[in-house]
């Protein structure tokens, strides 16, 4: 019980100064755990490492699932993760070039899961994870990419035309 | 940094290592880490009390099953829980440092509070503060004397001192001779057990050896001898060069196209590529001949049977001529004969016959009947044309 009304007091003393610094802490301490399960668990058809050393940025990749046009194809992402993580999700962006009705063309991603409904129990693995199966099932009713919400339904083959189109600019 | 954090508040319990890996039950699902201070929600899931307090800020909602929840819903985990991950066995935070101590996580604080040796606490001789393990010693704060260079600085110091002042004594490697740190480099440019090389080394003397035997080799050194000529060789090739390269320059200037440096690749280079255009227009050459030739050999073609086509229609007309004159033979024949039957043959009027018989005789099939072709000749006239 000391030990506890003491850091209560520590904290309350110094003020914010110190809750941030505790914050940065807990964030790298988070991530370095996060990524170890990543690394120990090795999920497949899902990878990602920070970025040039830097634990608050991430890169991530997605295998498309099969069964879904995007099979066979790779994505990468990028995963910037703020000082208050995981109160608050990652900004996650799609790098490749992407044809997907929640995918707007810059790569940014419309999930809940993202946005509103995030939850301090996701992690990394989580989100790449629903991102993998946004790319079977994605949300045609609030679409970032019209086209492609419409085709998805209507037209596959044209759908899988324009992807391959769009994934082939990675390449180039 | 106040005497209390340096004293109190190193023990930072989210970042402690434990000695052994811990169930993922005892973790917090939102940092992750074994629990600390757990507790537990109205829709029965376990965390940290700060992470859910921190997370509740944000959200007013369970971070595991998104139900509805207000801080006041939460509360102190059962005491098994808590024993559970207080009994973890944990490194001390100053491992690093070179605390050996592992214990159970509840006991760290009382730990670094009585025991740790790599705790800073406050000094006993001065305001400052100072590793547990030094404080029955006297005061590291104090300043103290380098005895080399009489400089005063921290005994805490002193040994980072020792590593860079330039008083303290050096040994010379090679006369073995003591000096001070700050003074060895001037030592060594003279000192004569040094390995230094010839003065001539610059022209290629490959003498290496202590100072003191220099004067020695320089009496007999050849290259030392042979210094000034070869110096003025030197200087000689460095003026000749230098007008090369202005000669150069020159020749560069006159012939603008043509980097002399540049020639020999480049002209088989050239050479090649002419070569290569050259056998191009030969193929396109000779492509063009070869489609020449067949244009001209259907025309050749045509006009051969053009021509042939003429021929024979020509070739018909006369054989289609010849039977008419053939049956106009016939029929002045057979006329003939009947007259010649009916008349028989007189010999009166054959004198001239025989002249005219060579010419005529040889196309027509009557031998015997020499002097009456003679006859013949007029009668068929006369009725041709009738």
């Amino acid at each position: 019980m000391d030990q506890s009304t003491e850091s209560a007091n520590a904290s309350s003393g110094p003020g914010k100064s110190t809750t941030t610094l505790n914050g940065g802490q807990s964030v790298s301490k988070r991530l370095q755990t996060e990524l170890m399960q990543l690394m120990m668990s090795t999920t497949p058809g899902i990878s990602a490492f920070p970025t040039d050393g830097n634990l608050q940025h991430w890169t991530g990749t997605i295998n498309g699932p099969e069964g879904t046009p995007y099979e066979s194809l790779t994505f990468k992402l990028t995963l910037e993760f703020p000082s208050n993580y995981p109160m608050a999700p990652p900004t996650v962006l799609f790098t490749t070039p992407m044809f997907h009705p929640n995918v707007d063309m810059s790569g940014r991603i419309c999930l809940d899961i993202l946005k509103d409904k995030w939850s301090a129990v996701y992690n990394v693995q989580s989100i790449l994870l629903s991102l993998q199966s946004l790319l079977g099932e994605p949300n045609n009713k609030s679409p970032l990419n019209g086209q492609a919400a419409e085709l998805w339904d209507k037209d596959p083959k044209e759908y899988k035309r324009l992807l391959m189109l769009r994934h082939k600019e990675a390449e180039d | 940094m106040s005497l209390d954090s340096v004293s109190e508040n190193t023990l930072d319990l989210g970042n402690l290592s434990y000695l052994t890996e811990v169930d993922d039950n005892l973790c917090c699902p939102i940092c992750h880490s074994p629990l600390i201070d757990p507790v537990h929600t109205k829709c029965r899931h376990t965390f940290c009390s700060n992470c859910i307090t921190e997370a509740l800020e944000t959200s007013k909602t369970c971070p595991v099953d998104r139900k509805p929840l207000k801080l006041e819903d939460v509360s102190a985990a059962p005491i098994m829980i808590a024993n559970l991950v207080n009994d973890l066995v944990v490194l001390c935070p100053n491992s690093e440092l070179g605390c050996p101590m592992t214990c159970a996580r509840h006991l760290l604080g009382g730990h670094l509070r009585e025991d740790c040796s790599f705790v800073a606490v406050k000094c006993s001789g001065c305001d400052g503060t100072t590793l547990r393990k030094n404080v029955g010693s006297e005061c590291l704060h104090q300043l103290v004397e380098c005895t080399f260079c009489f400089a005063s600085c921290r005994k805490l110091d002193m040994e980072n001192h020792e590593a860079e002042c330039p008083q303290i004594i050096a040994v010379c490697s090679h006369c073995s001779g003591e000096f001070t740190r700050s003074n060895i480099k001037a030592h060594e440019a003279t000192c004569d057990e040094a390995i230094i090389l010839c003065d001539s080394s610059d022209v290629g003397c490959p003498w290496k050896g202590a100072r003191k035997e220099l004067s020695e080799h320089t009496r007999v050194c050849a290259f030392t001898l042979l210094r000034p000529v070869l110096h003025a060789h030197a200087n000689r090739l460095a003026t000749l060069e230098l007008e090369n390269k202005a000669l150069r320059k020159k020749i560069d200037i006159l012939l603008p196209p043509r980097p002399p440096t540049e020639v020999p690749t480049p002209s088989f280079d050239e050479h090649t590529i002419q070569l290569l255009t050259e056998q191009e227009h030969l193929r396109s050459d000779l492509e063009r001949l070869t489609a020449s030739l067949g244009e001209m050999e259907i025309q050749q073609g045509m006009l051969l049977m053009n021509e042939s086509l003429r021929m024979k229609e020509e070739v018909a007309g006369l054989r289609a001529a010849i039977g008419g004159i053939r049956m106009q033979i016939h029929w002045l024949m057979n006329t003939r004969h009947q007259s010649v039957e009916q008349r028989p043959v007189g010999g009166a009027s054959s004198s001239s016959g025989p002249q005219n018989s060579p010419a005529q005789g040889g196309n027509l099939s009557g031998g015997g009947a020499l002097p009456n072709i003679r006859r013949m000749t007029e009668p068929p006239n006369d009725r041709v044309k009738l």
